[in-house]
């Protein structure tokens, strides 16, 4: 029930845009800043030079539970090679304590931030859950993978393999 | 806005043409050269030089067509700036620009979090700084937090800032100026400084002059 809701919000959320994320390929990230859990403030622009990993997230969202601990998996690997992980969440603010509390309970050690104005979403024309957008160090997507399957993280290790060693 | 949609819509029609002048170009440059072979099959001796004056000429022909789009394509990149220009001066033309800017001075008694500015109660700007911005600001950085467009008369701008003041309690305050645009850019800004006597950072919004 929690995920049909979800995914209403979802639809209603990008209600009107025909795009969907893999447009942004070969572009420029859009920049933002956003608050974390932690009660800093985080803009994507100062994390240039650095691979970024940006994943989507919701408490609706099932498969967000396994793809949580799998890229903090990942991030606890390469992040001393230069990988910065920001998990943004897009549940409603009133939300945002079981959203805190999921990524408590998920112990993931990456930063998460909220966007509960939705305002990131539509930058990056979030039309599935979870959505994972890989950026190279100049600031450009160069990878977005749309929902989760496992085994999905040997696919993103050997694309940020690829992007750490440009 | 109407306007600049409109010179977008002429700048469109340019481009269409530009590239429907190049695509019979093409075709013409496939048939002619589809063409030549099988003209010189048919009379392979009797005119060689017919043939070859006219493969001359189809050549020139084609130079000169050539040149043609290719000027073409140059007024439609001029135009392209003009444009542009137009655009930036339509968008934010000087005689009726407002911009806002936020600065910080000392800062023990406040560490800022974000700023929201509100013009004539509608939210134009929602700024979040991060650590590095704050510590930007408090080394003599200024912040253009808005630019925009105001009609001439009376306006309300009201500023919230949020953050952290002393003791490091959750801090939100306003600021409010009453704006009488007239004719010319005008530029506000925000400052946050402390006001030691009474150990609380103080807010003031002011215009330049």
């Amino acid at each position: 029930m929690a995920a049909l809701f979800g995914g209403v919000c979802l639809a209603l959320l990008l209600a009107g845009q025909s795009h969907c994320a893999t447009s942004l390929i070969g572009q420029p990230a859009p920049d933002f800043a956003l608050r974390s859990l932690s009660g800093e403030n985080i803009r994507l622009s100062e994390h240039l030079g650095e691979v970024v990993v940006i994943n989507f997230w919701a408490t609706w969202c099932g498969p967000c539970r396994q793809e949580m601990p799998a890229l903090d998996e990942l991030y606890a690997k390469y992040k001393l090679a230069g990988l910065t992980l920001l998990g943004v969440n897009i549940d409603d603010s009133n939300a945002s304590a079981r959203a805190a509390e999921m990524a408590q309970g998920l112990k993931v050690s990456y930063p998460v931030l909220f966007d509960d104005r939705k305002e990131v979403a539509r930058a990056f024309d979030v039309s599935a859950m979870p959505l994972t957008v890989m950026i190279d160090r100049e600031g450009v997507v160069r990878q977005v993978y749309e929902g989760f399957k496992p085994g999905q993280q040997k696919r993103y290790a050997e694309q940020l393999r690829e992007l750490l060693n440009q | 806005m109407n306007r600049v949609s409109t010179m977008f819509s002429q700048a469109g029609l340019w481009l269409m043409l530009a590239f429907a002048m190049a695509a019979p170009l093409h075709a013409q440059e496939t048939a002619a050269a589809a063409d030549t072979p099988l003209a010189g099959d048919a009379a392979p001796a009797a005119a060689p030089e017919t043939s070859a004056a006219a493969t001359d000429a189809t050549t020139g022909d084609f130079k000169s067509l050539d040149q043609e789009v290719q000027s073409l394509k140059k007024d439609v990149l001029d135009l392209n700036r003009e444009l542009f220009v137009l655009e930036e001066d339509l968008l934010f033309p000087a005689n009726t620009q407002v911009a806002v800017f936020v600065s910080m001075d000392v800062g023990e008694f406040f560490a800022l979090d974000s700023v929201t500015l509100k013009i004539d109660n509608k939210e134009v700007a929602n700024y979040l700084y991060t650590e590095r911005e704050a510590q930007a600001l408090l080394k003599g950085g200024v912040h253009r937090v808005y630019i925009g467009n105001l009609k001439t008369g009376d306006h309300e701008l009201v500023a919230l800032f949020t953050g952290q003041g002393p003791h490091e309690r959750d801090y939100r305050r306003g600021a409010t100026l009453k704006l009488t645009k007239g004719v010319g850019a005008r530029y506000v800004e925000l400052k946050i400084s402390d006001r030691a006597s009474r150990a609380q950072p103080e807010f003031i919004v002011k215009e330049w002059e």
